[in-house]
């Protein structure tokens, strides 16, 4: 660069003398001659001065594009390593249910968007949102859960918001669509039923190497506002578990679960439990209140789950109690016990696989005993399509709401 | 709210960074590399206790960031070995 400069000014220093020495009076042949050699020589010197010109704006425009570049390259690897990142995941599912009292019926399932939002390992906002069409058209729109995590240590995080309950095994880890085996939830694992749903509050939870052969200690302990007793008709209806955002009793709810995985075994176990005093809430015309009463509750749990080969075995048992209480509207508590044993094996290389689950679910109310079988194919490991049908079969004195019925489900992970 | 229930809640939230130290100190790079072999065979045995096993090469690295740290929260698994896992997934990708 510094050279090229060097020889411009040369250059035009050749052409300042050479004008200089063209318009001094000459005399004679030789005269002229000189002169129009110098003419020639000026002529030769423009054009080369011209010529450095157009060079010097091409490696101008050269430096300029080396510079872009950089800028470029320099913003493609802040894609790769951003202290900050944000990430969409979730499922989606659709379906087709028949069930013997009604005509068979298209459904749009759900559409479960999970966002994430990291920073580097220190801490990650999670919030997943579950979004429905019911039978008339109308949106639902929930909040699943909305948690910042903070990874305290290797061993320690510390989960802070509204969290899918981590008592039990099923509600926390399988029942999103495309994990579940089946296009239901085992009787008594749905929304309000005996296994708790959410919980808003503060948990901490982790996993710990227990031995040199990979076997770990997986735990979740956790205090809430717990869940609350829905009176109506002088009777419990159900205990609601959504994970309540206000606490009217003031008095809060402890639990957790205690696993053991051992990967060698392909085994896993779990205890879950849980206790503390819950409010109650009653329907008073169109509006719901709390009655201001407190009674006891408590809850218990144990799961399993076993993968030998292209076999998998789970099987989980909860139970969810609130005591009496003399001074409310339905003084006589109740129990709500569920459990559920479910087979599965996948025809390898193939993409099909088999179901079967058996079940039964008890309320103060009613008793449902559920067989289910099932066949799914598996597009894609987060892409799969069920085929199954349940049979329900009523044991207690009340209608427990499930009916015979095929089910048809596509489940997208992603 | 009582004592005791503020004091447990102290508890949940404080303890484990005074008990065990904070690991999660500003690093150069984060995660750091782990351990491609262990991690490996992390992701065989750990991916499929609730789902269908994902192959590497569905998430771009970054993408597998923030998927092994949920599921760290949800397997119950270590640092450590959320560290092996994304390195052995980035490396097959």
């Amino acid at each position: 660069m510094a050279e090229k400069r060097r020889r411009l000014k040369e250059a035009a220093a050749a052409v300042a003398l050479g004008a200089a020495l063209g318009a001094a009076p000459v005399q004679g042949a030789d005269t002229a001659r000189v002169a129009e050699a110098i003419r020639a020589e000026l002529e030769a010197l423009k054009s080369r001065i011209r010529e450095l010109e157009k060079q010097l704006a091409e490696q101008r425009r050269v430096e300029q594009e080396v510079k872009d570049l950089r800028r470029e390259v320099r913003s493609a690897a802040e894609w790769k390593s951003p202290n900050t990142l944000i990430h969409m995941a979730g499922y989606a599912d659709v379906g087709y249910t028949d069930t013997r009292s009604r005509t068979g019926t298209f459904g749009s399932g759900t559409f479960n968007p999970i966002l994430h939002y990291q920073y580097r390992d220190v801490v990650m906002l999670e919030s997943e949102l579950a979004m429905s069409v019911d039978e008339l058209g109308e949106t639902t729109t929930e909040l699943e859960y909305l948690t910042i995590d903070w990874f305290a240590n290797d061993y320690v995080t510390v989960v802070a918001g509204k969290f899918l309950s981590p008592l039990g095994w099923f509600r926390q880890n399988l029942h999103p669509s495309w994990i579940n085996k089946l296009p239901s939830a085992p009787a008594g694992f749905g929304h309000d039923q005996a296994a708790p749903n959410a919980e808003v509050g503060v948990q901490v939870r982790g996993g710990v190497p227990v031995s040199g052969n990979g076997n770990r200690l997986i735990y979740a302990f956790y205090v809430g506002n717990g869940p609350a007793a829905e009176i109506e008709s002088g009777e419990i209806e159900m205990i609601e578990t959504p994970g309540l955002g206000g606490d009217a009793d003031g008095k809060k709810v402890f639990g957790g679960r205690l696993g053991l995985y051992f990967p060698g075994r392909r085994l896993e176990l779990g205890l879950s439990g849980a206790a503390g005093r819950v409010g109650e809430i009653e329907e008073v015309g169109k509006s719901r209140k709390y009655t201001g009463v407190t009674r006891d509750y408590d809850f218990l749990g144990a799961d399993f789950t076993w993968r030998p080969r292209q076999f998998e075995v789970r099987g989980e048992w909860v139970r969810q109690k609130v005591g009496d209480q003399p001074a409310s509207s339905a003084p006589e508590g109740g129990t709500w016990q569920a459990w559920y044993l479910q087979g599965s094996y996948r025809f390898m290389p193939h993409k099909w696989e088999v179901v079967a689950r058996l079940g039964r679910y008890r309320t103060p109310h009613s008793e449902v005993e559920q067989k289910a079988l099932g066949l799914n194919y598996i597009f894609a490991s987060n892409f799969v399509a069920k085929l199954a049908y349940e049979f329900n079969d009523d044991r207690g004195a009340e209608s427990s709401g499930y009916e015979d019925r095929l089910l048809l489900q596509a489940s997208y992970g992603f | 709210m009582g004592k005791r229930t503020m004091a447990v809640l102290a508890g949940l939230a404080m303890g484990p960074a005074l008990l065990m130290g904070h690991a999660g100190a500003v690093w150069a790079e984060y995660p750091p590399e782990g351990d491609f072999v262990r991690g490996a065979r992390l992701w065989a045995e750990n991916c499929g206790r609730c789902h269908n096993i994902r192959d590497p090469r569905e998430l771009r690295d970054d993408q597998w960031i923030t998927t092994v740290y949920h599921m760290r929260v949800r397997g119950g698994l270590t640092g450590q070995d959320v560290r092996d896992i994304y390195t052995f997934l980035k490396q097959s990708n």
